[in-house]
């Protein structure tokens, strides 16, 4: 374990900056090739129909059009889906959601095209529309999927322990369901691919705004019955991404291969912000229902856990969302008897899959409202219930997994968070304050929807009675990386140049987190260079090793793992060239730092790193290599959800400070303190700008973000109606950094990007809770939500928000 | 998109009406163009059929704020920016620089103007309530004849007003109003920033010796369009303030609008929030004495 | 209908034809191959597309392309001069504003938008000059930092 750092855990300059503030940068849809094509889809409006025929004829002999695109055209499989094979590339059976695409026209006006697409002709016929996922499994519902025989996507089922005796030792239950909302990634940039035929070697070039190239390779090698090889997928610079430029990406991509191979020229694929919010995947709705019981003392004794989740039309990450959730749904808590169902369903909704935070904000959400019931009920402050119950080291999971060889940080991060914020206090002055609850909030709480909404003059309430403030905590573990869900393992190639300078890139991908930097962070200090002497290539499916996804906060750890390796391959070679070179003992330990290599223990043995490098090529040493970081053994055992879930995990507790305006309904946060243990900070910048990102965008879930759909049909397609945090909607943000030891990661780095998402809306709503009164079991905690404890849904469609 | 239209910069009114008699349905005038291209975009209905644009931006009198011997008369094309930072409204009329303040994003009140807020006539159109109880009249040309009319009168429904399609609003003209009024502005939206609005609610009163010797109420949001409480406000004049009748008022409100407007999706939430911000507001305006 | 433009980009005068019914995000993105002004909702709401016109920020999404005639305009690729980055870049690179970068040349012209008119801006100020500037990665709080550092050093 290295003591001292030259660059880790200080704050460096993103290498990609200068292109970014320059506009230099190029993302997809800035990259144009003088003979390119424009694909527009073709979607009917329905949510669910057997298409009986797709009639172009009004249109395939339109000058304009130079060819139409269908399932016709895919040569290979046009079923296509990452874990489940369910999803179309071009529609030719059915309908399922309104977002499916049946037909791409190809030609060189886009604005054209895009009005042409509005005359093909169809007939179909309509089925009834599944909206509601808890009738889903019902006897008589529709199946979405014939093929699948059941609208169920997936059920996990956990058991530990002894339920029955669980509930039988408790000398108090709690029962309880939340509801969580669906939403939109919100990334800025909009969905952008161009596919490039390379007639020379029959292969099809794909550069796009693509988390996962070598998924989408797969996918379009699939979709093309090419080999691997010759799809060659570049990520352009990716304008934002958050889980959401998967599977929606894949398909485009295909869709574009298709094209270019049938017209022989590049076709781009550019979607509008309203088509991006249609077609791509959101983050899943969950309905959970939690029975917790526990002593007088407070500890918890028994967890019966149902949750449901609606997946939409596809299955796409539901599997592995969901399996997320049932391995860390009790909580970080010690709970001896579980009893967990997770399942997933289809519905005719908008399709739901990876979104940061990947199935923990939806149950952190409800078992952590019900541990501030719990504290309630027992006149404990939150932290006292969370410090009887919560997990350290060689603590047994739900999943029955002994927590060890790591520093099991809950208990630190938990103290470190409540000192920062006097929290005890603060929150028992609060609950003090606010225990009455006023005479107005509880009529309209008990409102229907008639004329005896309107308030009588009485129920009016003096100004100064309305600002209420409240401050809330939520904890939180999480498993790092894929876990038993996935394989797991990355790559980075690096490769020293004969001056010293060095390429670097590794098979996973800068979706704007700062990835690049890191990784440049930990080679530099490797190899005791500063970040400047590193190149960052571009990725490109064909000059790195396939690294699985960049999702699950799994890049430093593992990519940063492998980039870690590759460079102490080469620090291991030019120490040994060194040692024969300077006829030292290969026992001897030489030191790169500052740019130099030097013996410890012969100081006049000292050269340049340039130099090394220069009389190592000459001697014909190899200054390239490929680290690989495989991840350590996992095991799952399915069908009671037993095992070791995950390798390693992560700590984190948020408190929000809240004001909450009674008389509207609006929540300001004022303060969120979040303390984290990501392992080890490797760019303090960057670590820093992850809590700010995160928490902002867990408010935004928890206060007002939402999609609703009526009959399958979203209604907010832009950002005047999609309500993601502008600048002037969140207060303070404190990150706070509790780091701990483990023998994984480089250094013992490990997750950061998704913890800091999961607990904001938790905390958030406790604080509200705390400020009103009253719980709230719904999200997000918008003006209704607050103001009548239910949520208003427009009849229409419109846009606009009309009276 | 954009429809493909032939596009029209008139220098001066002699010109812009002659466009306008001559192309009339065919025509659209354009301003800041942040209602009509985002209207484009969307396939707004409101947009359909328009072959001409015709553009205000390069008449210089239809972006003045001036000073007249009873008021001030700005001019349609004023962006909200220039609304925001002139001072003569805020001096004589802040409640509208308020309500201008609250419009959009600063991107928008760069290019956005007063004429096309109300001439859209959305029911969230902020600048709208804060005009009403100022007894905005508005300044109305055609080729033939130059009208004038109230702007509670000129807007007739949702996206509908008075305007005829040879014509053009030119000016709004506000009447200095005389000393002592109270007054207050507020919007209630989603979230902070950039946000259509839920409720507008623009107050002025005026008090002799604690009795109401005038008052304006003005919504925006809460009923079809923005609209003026006249029989809330002859209700109120002569009324001596007290706790009391802020109640009452508050009370009320929440009936006219009930009755303006009929049940809809959002009244639950927004009649009881109404009659809460409006009960807050005449408090508000009382304790702290904010003039106009 | 083809009509001809004359305008001033990045201090440079530019004559072109083009169509009435563009926009001048199209008329950068487009024709003057300006690809760092981004289009992200085309309704205004975003501000990625945000260009600094006639000294005040403007939706380039919401211009239509006449209306820019004898315009002075300024994109995110006017503000590095001689190879040197504006003070404002800098301070983005140093307080770790930019992620992913797409909101950033559009945050860019909003903060320099703001800083010429008023170079010693409060938070308030500066949250209030960015408000239509979505950014879904950082929480804007680094590009605050960098904006108030930036007060006074605007030319």
């Amino acid at each position: 374990m290295k003591k001292t750092f030259n660059l880790v855990g200080k704050p460096v300059i993103r290498q990609d900056g200068y292109s970014k503030v320059t506009g230099k940068a190029r993302f997809a849809d800035d990259i144009n090739y003088p003979d390119q094509l424009f694909g527009v889809m073709v979607r009917l409006p329905i949510a669910h129909a057997r298409i009986k025929k797709i009639d172009f004829s009004e249109i395939e002999n339109h000058p304009s059009v130079i060819t139409i695109c269908t399932a016709g055209d895919i040569s290979g499989s046009n079923i296509s889906g990452i874990i489940k094979q369910d999803q179309p590339v071009f529609c030719d059976q059915k309908i399922v959601t309104p977002g499916d695409v049946v037909a791409m026209l190809v030609g060189e006006d886009e604005e054209l095209l895009r009005q042409l697409a509005g005359k093909v002709k169809y007939e179909i016929e309509p089925l009834p529309a599944l909206t509601d996922p808890r009738k889903a499994l019902d006897s008589d519902a529709v199946l979405i999927h014939p093929e699948s025989k059941s609208n169920l996507i997936v059920h996990y089922p956990l058991r530990k322990g002894d339920i029955e005796r669980g509930f039988s030792q408790s000398d108090h239950i709690v029962e309880q369901t939340y509801t969580t909302q669906l939403i939109e990634h919100g990334y800025i940039e909009p969905e952008t691919v161009i596919a490039i035929p390379l007639a020379a070697d029959r292969s099809v070039k794909i550069i796009g705004s693509i988390q996962n190239p070598f998924t989408a390779r797969r996918i379009v090698a699939q979709a093309l019955d090419l080999p691997l090889t010759r799809v060659r997928v570049e990520q352009a610079e990716l304008g934002g991404s958050f889980g959401g430029k998967d599977d929606t990406m894949d398909i485009l991509s295909a869709r574009a291969a298709v094209a270019a191979l049938k017209t022989g020229r590049p076709v781009k694929i550019r979607y509008r912000r309203e088509e991006s919010v249609l077609e791509s995947y959101k983050r899943h709705p969950y309905i959970l229902h939690y029975k917790v019981g526990f002593s007088r003392e407070g500890k918890i004794k028994a967890m019966k856990i149902d949750i449901l989740a609606d997946g939409g039309a596809y299955a796409s990450m539901s599997p592995f969302v969901t399996w997320r959730s049932v391995a860390q749904a009790t909580g970080p808590y010690e709970v001896e008897n579980v009893c967990t169902d997770v399942r997933a369903v289809y519905t005719n909704n908008p399709y739901t899959g990876a979104m940061r935070g990947f199935g923990s904000p939806q149950p952190i959400f409800a078992q952590e409202s019900i541990m501030d019931e719990i504290a309630n009920q027992l006149g404990k402050t939150p932290d006292e219930i969370r410090w009887i119950n919560c997990l350290h080291s060689g603590s047994i999971t739900a999943t029955g997994q002994k927590l060890e060889k790591h520093d099991v940080n809950l208990i630190k991060v938990l103290d470190t968070a409540v000192q920062k914020t006097n929290f005890s206090r603060q929150w028992q002055a609060c609950k003090d304050k606010n225990k009455s609850i006023l005479p107005f909030i509880q009529k309209t709480h008990a409102s229907q929807a008639d004329k005896s909404l309107l308030l009588e003059s009485e129920d009016l309430v003096a100004p100064d009675l309305l600002l209420r403030k409240g401050i809330g905590l939520a904890l939180s573990y999480r498993g790092c990386s894929l876990g038993a869900e996935g394989i797991d393992a990355a790559a980075a190639y690096l490769s020293v140049q004969p001056d010293g300078s060095l390429y670097l890139v590794s098979g996973l991908a800068e979706n704007g987190q700062g990835m690049r930097t890191t990784f440049s962070i930990i080679a530099a200090e490797t190899l005791g260079l500063s970040v400047e002497d590193i190149h960052y290539l571009e990725l490109d499916t064909g000059i790195v090793p396939d690294s699985g996804p960049t999702v699950a906060s799994r890049s430093t750890l593992m990519g940063g793992g492998a980039v870690k390796i590759a460079a102490e391959i080469v620090r291991d070679r030019l120490q040994k060239f060194l040692c024969d070179f300077w006829k030292l003992n290969k026992q001897d330990v030489l030191c790169f730092e500052k740019n130099k290599v030097f013996s410890e223990s012969d100081p006049q043995k000292t050269l340049r790193f340039s130099e090394v490098c220069q009389l190592a090529y000459r001697k014909g040493v190899c200054l390239a290599a490929i680290g690989w970081y495989p991840g350590p053994k996992v095991d799952w055992d399915e069908s009671v959800g037993q095992g070791a879930a995950y390798f390693t995990y992560v700590y984190g507790c948020q408190v929000a400070e809240v004001t909450v305006n009674l008389g509207t309904g609006e929540v300001y946060v004022d303060r969120v303190v979040a303390v984290h243990d990501p392992g080890k900070v490797i760019n303090l910048l960057g670590a820093q700008g992850q809590v700010y990102g995160g928490v902002t965008q867990g408010a935004g879930y928890g206060l007002w973000e939402e999609i609703s759909s009526a009959d399958g049909f979203i209604r907010e397609l832009n950002f005047d109606q999609i309500f993601i945090p502008t600048s002037k909607d969140v207060g303070e943000i404190v990150p706070v950094f509790v780091e701990g030891d483990d023998q994984h990661g480089p250094w013992g780095a490990k997750s950061l990007g998704e913890p800091t998402l999961e607990l904001t809306a938790a905390a958030i709503a406790n604080a509200v809770r705390n400020a009103v009164g009253v719980r709230f079991f719904n999200l997000p905690l918008n003006l209704e939500e607050i103001v009548l404890k239910r949520k208003l849904k427009p009849g229409g469609l419109k846009r606009g928000s009309a009276v | 998109m954009i429809p493909k239209i032939e596009y029209f910069s008139p220098v001066n009114l002699t010109e812009l009406l002659k466009l306008l008699d001559r192309h009339q349905q065919a025509a659209k005038i354009i301003a800041g163009g942040t209602d009509i291209i985002a209207g484009f975009h969307q396939g707004s209905a409101r947009f359909k059929g328009i072959k001409y644009l015709i553009d205000l931006n390069w008449i210089d009198e239809l972006k003045k704020v001036e000073l007249s011997s009873d008021g001030i008369v700005i001019g349609s094309a004023a962006s909200f920016s220039e609304i925001l930072k002139n001072e003569l409204i805020n001096h004589h009329f802040p409640l509208l620089s308020t309500a201008a303040s609250r419009v959009g994003s600063v991107q928008i009140r760069n290019r956005a103007t007063i004429g096309g807020n109300f001439v859209n006539n959305a029911p969230c159109a902020d600048s709208v309530p804060a005009l009403l109880v100022y007894d905005a009249e508005i300044r109305i040309r055609s080729v033939e004849a130059e009208r004038a009319v109230s702007l509670a009168d000129f807007l007739l429904k949702p996206y509908q007003t008075q305007l005829r399609s040879d014509e053009v609003v030119t000016q709004i003209r506000l009447p200095f109003l005389s000393e002592n009024y109270l007054g207050d502005f507020y919007k209630l939206g989603r979230r902070r920033g950039v946000a259509i609005s839920r409720i507008t609610l623009a107050v002025l009163m005026k008090l002799v010796e604690s009795k109401i010797d005038d008052i304006r109420i003005a919504s925006g949001a809460v009923t079809p369009i923005g609209k003026r409480f006249v029989s809330l406000e002859q209700f109120a004049r002569g009324k001596t303030v007290s706790d009391h009748l802020y109640r009452e008022l508050a009370r009320m409100l929440g009936n006219e609008i009930l009755d303006a407007t009929g049940l809809r999706w959002s009244s639950a939430y927004k009649l009881p929030v109404v009659q809460q911000t409006f009960y807050q507001q005449l408090q508000h305006i009382y304790q702290t004495g904010n003039l106009r | 209908m083809t009509i001809e433009l004359n305008f001033t980009i990045n201090e440079k005068k530019i004559t072109l034809k083009t169509e009435p019914n563009r926009r001048l995000l199209d008329i950068l993105r487009q024709e003057l191959n300006l690809t760092g002004t981004k289009e992200g909702c085309a309704i205004g709401e975003c501000g990625a597309c945000t260009v600094v016109m006639n000294g005040k920020a403007v939706n380039s999404c919401l211009v239509l392309a006449p209306q820019i005639n004898g315009a002075e305009i300024l994109t995110v690729e006017g503000l590095e001069k001689d190879q040197r980055l504006h003070f404002l870049q800098e301070n983005f690179l140093k307080h770790g504003a930019v992620q992913c970068g797409f909101c950033t040349p559009g945050m860019l012209m909003s903060a320099y938008a703001l800083l010429s008119k008023n170079p010693n801006p409060t938070e308030a100020e500066v949250k209030e000059a960015i408000a239509g500037n979505l950014c879904r990665c950082t929480g804007y709080k680094q590009i605050i930092d960098a904006i108030l550092e930036t007060e006074g050093d605007i030319k």
